[in-house]
């Protein structure tokens, strides 16, 4: 079954196309990599995927819906994007707190998440003066404050230490055990290579390959094949 | 869409610089009440208006100073919403709830709240500061009967559709900074030029509504502003709604429409 669709999805600024007929499903249950060079366009399908974005032409969907139409959204998909979406001068669990009032989540829950993340020893900390990391953590425990079957994760790695990288795997396949979907996009393909179960690589807004992992490498590693595979289309 | 209120609710609380916002508003207002006995009582001013501190209009006159904090629930409404852009928390709220005209809505009734309860506060508290201070006059006269009442009620009313219109501004206009320096300019520069050249249409512009409203019965000519040719205070807030109605209306046709990054 498909959670997340991307249909001749095109999304255009002025006159480039960050987004270019990009087609794609993500099945349920599994991990999927969102693979690409810089300014592929990997952020820019996200966007447009949870309402953030209007495409231009074409249409990204979860569970065949607009994300605009997802009955209390956060409690089915869970999204941290490449901008955090926190204000710097309240405190993590501040933070948390006036999302979960607004999705009708309870405060306990927020505690719970922070929990989650190893970030209670934080959690009264004004986000400003987070880590890179610290801030990741938070971005991660507000993507799962609604326990959603869906996590769709910009770069998550994104900043983390080796010990976070090892924790971040745990977190993922963790999550992946609870049976829930997750679209990740990373530019770590040796950690992705051992977590994902499919991937999706996208260059110049334009599908290269998708598939299982083990379909898309063949033979080597997906280092190889990323590169092999994006030169070729260059 | 209580949940979003409560939402809203928590953003207005926790985030200091709103009460930063109350504190300049108290201060202000209270600062100018509590002058006023001096400025008229030093004789020239009062003189100047045909006023002395003998007399209830002056009285009144000071105690109506106790609004002047309004010009900070306008920006406590920019602040709510242009301010989700300037931090980026926009996203968040968005992703939360993706139909933003109802986040709009629950934003736009918060702001209500919010400059009704910051005017009541800023307001209040002048009163309060012009009372002690005129108990050091004993010449001081008593103020005109209904004063104090009226002019809460004007605090509240122009507090809650000043929020109302800060937030309509804010979407429009993301730019945090540009949207409370454009407000400010146009309030003292440009409505005050408009008016000057063109006086017969002062009192549709928003700067006279909002002295129309907030002289709800305790204008009168012999304060030394001539507020006869404005409208009616009732008139003037609905009038000044009818402009936060349109601003809001075009900000979720237009501005809300944009991607958020
Ligand atoms: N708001 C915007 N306005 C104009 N151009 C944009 C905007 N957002 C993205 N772009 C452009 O779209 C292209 C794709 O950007 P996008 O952020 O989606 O890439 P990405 O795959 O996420 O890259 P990275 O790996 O560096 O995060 C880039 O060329 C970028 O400059
Ligand atoms: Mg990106």
């Amino acid at each position: 079954m498909s959670a997340i669709r991307f249909d001749s999805l095109v999304k255009q600024y002025g006159k480039q196309a960050a987004v270019n007929n990009l087609s794609a499903t993500i099945q349920a249950g599994r991990i999927t990599g969102f693979l690409g060079p810089n300014g592929a366009g990997k952020s820019t399908s996200l966007r447009c995927l949870v309402g953030l974005a209007k495409p231009t032409s074409g249409s990204a969907k979860i569970l065949d819906r607009d994300y605009r139409e997802l009955e209390n959204p956060l409690t089915q998909v869970g999204t941290v994007l490449d901008s955090r979406g926190f204000h710097p001068s309240l405190s993590g669990r501040k933070n948390l707190q006036i999302v979960a009032a607004s999705a009708g989540i309870s405060d306990s829950r927020v505690d719970e998440v922070l929990e989650l993340v190893e970030l209670t020893q934080a959690a009264k900390k004004r986000m400003k003066n987070y880590s890179l990391g610290m801030k990741q953590r938070l971005s991660l425990a507000g993507a799962i404050l609604g326990n959603p079957q869906i996590l769709i994760l910009d770069e998550p790695a994104n900043g983390l230490d080796p010990a976070g990288i090892a924790w971040l795997r745990k977190f993922l396949r963790a999550m992946a055990d609870q049976g829930k979907t997750i679209l990740v996009s990373s530019h770590q393909l040796a950690e992705m290579q051992n977590t994902v179960d499919d991937v999706i690589i996208i260059n110049r807004g334009q599908l290269i390959a998708s598939g299982s992992i083990k379909d898309v490498i063949g033979e080597g590693t997906l280092e190889d094949a990323f590169l092999r595979l994006t030169e070729g289309a260059n | 869409m209580l949940a979003l209120v409560k939402s809203e609710w928590r953003k207005l609380l926790f985030v200091r610089a709103n009460w930063g916002l109350l504190i300049a508003a108290t201060f202000i207002s209270a600062l100018s009440v509590a002058v006023a006995p001096f400025i008229l009582d030093a004789g020239e001013a009062g003189a100047l208006l045909g006023l002395g501190i003998d007399q209830t209009a002056a009285i009144d006159a000071t105690y109506a100073n106790g609004i002047s904090g309004y010009i900070f629930a306008i920006i406590l409404g920019i602040m709510m919403m242009a301010g989700e852009f300037r931090h980026g928390t926009a996203v968040a709220t968005f992703l939360t709830a993706p139909r933003r005209g109802i986040v709009l809505t629950a934003k736009l009734a918060v702001a209500a709240i919010g400059g009704l309860l910051m005017m009541l506060i800023s307001t209040g508290i002048s009163l309060i500061a012009g009372y002690v201070v005129l108990l050091g006059f004993e010449d001081a006269a008593q103020p005109s009967e209904n004063l104090f009442v009226n002019t809460m009620i004007a605090a509240a009313i122009s507090g809650a559709v000043l929020g109302v219109i800060g937030v309509a501004i804010g979407t429009l206009i993301r730019n945090q900074m540009l949207a409370i320096v454009g407000a400010l300019v146009y309030l003292f520069v440009v409505d005050p030029l408009l008016l000057a050249l063109w006086p017969d249409t002062g009192q549709f512009l928003p700067s006279g509504l909002i002295t129309a409203m907030l002289s709800i019965d305790i204008s009168a000519p012999e304060l030394g502003f001539d507020t006869t040719d404005y409208l009616p205070a009732l008139t003037a807030t609905l009038v000044l709604l009818g402009y936060g109605a349109v601003f809001a209306f075009i900000a979720i046709a237009t501005s809300l429409r944009r991607d958020i990054d």
